[in-house]
């Protein structure tokens, strides 16, 4: 252009055609007005100092977690001068807007990105700054030694932030100064405990929504990831906290629920038809899927299990009464499986979900529907009583107090020896099966003695006979007693005639010296 | 609970606001088939292609609002009665259902409204639907007395049939209206009194509130 415009005989100036460093090479406008060699040089320092300040970033950031474990008052120092420090560098952050990062997904061959994964990228500087900065600690921080799903967490936590960019770094410097801020509340209660994490949820929410102007959609995806991330990391200190009765509970609805181990299908009337093999197929998978929920650490993963469980009723009934399930078949088919499950820390993993799951999936989502009817079987199971099962308070005591159990009633005929032997009356099932078991007893007995007794003859023949395997032996030992015959020696050579014939053997020469 | 009414967007057009609605009754009153009949226009199907229609939602586009409207069943046996408030906390609505030919189940709902009010308040829409219709010659619940009794509490009254397909969609839409204003209105004050806890962030979307009084007064005129 600018050549064509020369040539047309408007006059430009020599001096702007030429480098603007003045080196005396022309330049181009392409080039800021450099030429090529000045150029190149220029844009490789500020590309330096921009991967540098990233670099940078990461490398504070790193300090920061190690410093965390390390000691929380240091830890707790750094936060407060974070803020501060790292707003320089959200001038030379790339620009990628927040709700436009799945476009940027997709496009992950510019520049700004893979300046972004090198400086999340666990084989960058970052990573071998980590190694050497672990060697010269004396005392290893706690993080070390966290757990390898742990580890595979922050890692797919860092990948994910990764497509995000600005905001990425942002979350994760967040999230970490949080754990950090947690690991120092360690002694408050359970309650509070919740509200930091509810805070956080929230502020981080509102922050992305109205900060990054991201959708709906994107703003949960990534509050999924941090939950999974922050719980995880926290997972231990907070699922069932000694400040809690949790434990307690956890026992007490062990106990209660095998206490209740004789309540039947009918008894709740549950629609489910466990004589149909699809069915009880059905029922084994809720039953694995709700003892599964006590192995996973995110509240979100927990509450899958829950609602993996529940498809797996909802199954069950469809097969067996063939139209989709109403909340009246539902819930007691779920009371039905927790009183089989008997799950291990049922009230600790409700109580965790409740304290630690980000409310907006609690609240309205299809999993908290699911959730919401599991607490309703742990609360039903608590306060279960004679009238809940259709029983009289009697019958029920007896079955709790383990004197009686229902599932005989139907087996009834099957004892023909009832009530036959002591005159106790036949009407009684359990009366006359204890009967029955103590006719096999009796029966048992006796055939133990004449056990007994072959056994004690067969001792007797045992003691009996190596004393006549010795009578024996010493009969025939009298009957033919032991005569050793004189034997001449006789030479091994004494066959041999050409002896005398043979050299003499040798002798050994002694040489002197 | 303040969230439970709507998590939505800031920015006033595109706000989605989603509801959580409890469908109370006794045991054969037709709540299923009311929430089938509404979800998947179905009754009695063979070839109803859900699973379950215990937890069930629905989409809806009111005066250019988005509504996400989550359904939840209870069990309504008797012996489930004391689970009520696990079911039915940080719901905006309630749907309580009875069937005109059975006064018991009219009983029940009686039960039903005295515990809402008395555990949620004001903050909650009540629906009160006498169903089966379609029933009407074995009527045992007169129209006056259950339409009376809603209104001295507060509640609307609807009668549907899910055979015929009566009201089901009236009652639905009239619900998420309701639920909307009082969403709003929750709103307004909360703009006015800043709450508390409210941080910065949360001044935000005071600011945001502002265009969204207006569209409100279009609902309600329009409504």
């Amino acid at each position: 252009m600018s050549q064509r415009t020369e040539r047309r005989g408007i006059h430009v100036d020599q001096s702007d055609l030429l480098c603007k460093k003045g080196c005396g090479y022309y330049g181009n406008a392409a080039w800021q007005g450099l030429c090529s060699k000045c150029w190149r040089e220029e844009y490789q320092r500020v590309r330096q100092k921009q991967i540098q300040d990233d670099w940078a970033l990461a490398e504070k950031l790193q300090r920061e977690e190690e410093a965390a474990y390390a000691s929380v008052h240091g830890a707790q120092a750094l936060s407060h001068s974070q803020p501060a420090a790292s707003q320089p560098h959200t001038g030379h952050a790339s620009l990628g807007a927040f709700s436009k990062f799945e476009e940027k997904k997709t496009n992950e061959k510019t520049r700004k990105v893979t300046t972004v994964k090198k400086f999340f990228s666990p084989s960058s500087r970052t990573a071998s700054k980590k190694e050497t900065q672990e060697g010269k600690t004396p005392s290893p921080s706690i993080s070390r030694h966290a757990s390898f799903d742990t580890e595979q967490v922050s890692k797919d936590f860092v990948d994910f932030l990764k497509n995000l960019q600005k905001p990425g770094r942002e979350i994760h410097k967040q999230c970490r100064a949080f754990i950090v801020n947690m690991s120092s509340k360690k002694d408050l209660g359970a309650d509070e405990l919740s509200e930091c994490v509810q805070d956080f949820y929230q502020n981080l929410a509102d922050r992305l929504m109205s900060h990054f102007k991201g959708s709906s959609e994107s703003v949960e995806q990534v509050m999924d990831q941090v939950e999974k991330y922050i719980m995880t990391r926290l997972y231990k200190s907070v699922f069932c906290p000694e400040t809690t009765d949790d434990e307690k509970k956890d026992l007490a609805t062990q106990n209660r629920i095998r206490a209740l181990h004789w309540v039947t299908i009918e008894m709740l009337c549950v629609s489910m038809d466990e004589e149909i093999p699809e069915v009880s197929e059905n029922v084994v998978k809720a039953i694995t899927d709700v003892i599964e929920m006590d192995s996973k650490r995110v509240p979100r993963d927990k509450l899958a299990c829950i609602t993996r469980c529940s498809k797996h009723i909802f199954s069950a009934i469809r097969i067996t009464k063939n139209e989709p399930a109403s909340a009246d078949d539902f819930l007691p088919a779920l009371i039905y499986i927790v009183l089989k499950a008997n799950p291990p820390r049922l009230q600790s993993n409700i109580q965790y979900i409740t304290r630690f799951c980000n409310p907006s999936r609690l609240m309205t989502g299809e999993d908290g529907y699911y959730f919401t009817n599991l607490c309703c079987a742990a609360a039903f199971i608590e306060k279960l009583d004679a009238q809940s099962l259709n029983l009289s308070p009697e019958e029920f005591e007896r079955y709790m107090s383990g004197q009686a159990s229902p599932r005989l009633n139907n087996s009834e005929g099957e004892w023909p020896h009832s009530g036959s032997a002591v005159g106790v009356t036949p009407t009684n099932p359990v009366l006359a099966q204890l009967n029955h078991n103590l006719e096999m007893l009796s029966g048992l007995s006796s055939r133990q003695e004449s056990l007994m007794e072959a056994a004690q003859s067969l001792q007797a023949d045992l003691i009996a006979w190596p004393k006549n395997v010795q009578r024996e032996v010493n009969d025939i030992l009298e009957k033919y007693p032991l005569e050793i015959m004189s034997r001449t020696v006789s030479a091994i050579d004494a066959n041999n005639m050409d002896n005398d014939q043979l050299p003499p053997p040798l002798t050994p020469q002694v040489f002197a010296g | 609970m303040a969230a439970g009414g709507a998590g939505g967007n800031s920015g006033s057009g595109n706000r989605t606001y989603s509801f959580k609605v409890v469908l109370l009754g006794e045991g054969c009153v037709g709540k299923t088939s009311l929430v089938l009949r509404y979800c998947e226009n179905k009754f009695n199907d063979k070839h109803i292609t859900t699973l379950q229609a215990s937890f069930l939602t629905k989409k809806l586009n009111i005066t250019g609002k988005r509504v996400n409207l989550a359904i939840w069943d209870t069990a309504g046996q008797e012996r489930f009665h004391a689970l009520g408030p696990i079911y039915y906390r940080d719901s905006n609505g309630a749907i309580l259902v009875y069937d005109i030919t059975d006064e018991d189940s009219f009983q029940k709902v009686k039960n039903w409204v005295k515990e809402l009010r008395k555990m949620l308040g004001n903050e909650i829409c009540l629906c009160i639907v006498g169903n089966k219709i379609d029933l009407d010659k074995d009527r045992h619940v007169s129209v006056e007395e259950a339409e009376s009794y809603a209104e001295s509490v507060g509640a609307k009254h609807y009668h549907t049939s899910a055979k015929l397909n009566k009201g089901i969609e009236e009652l639905f839409l009239d619900l998420c209206k309701r639920m909307m204003e009082t969403a709003q209105a929750e709103e307004r004050l909360k703009g006015n009194g800043a709450s508390q806890s409210a941080s910065s962030r949360r001044g935000v979307q005071i600011v945001d509130d502002e265009p969204q009084a207006t569209p409100a007064g279009g609902c309600c005129s329009s409504g």
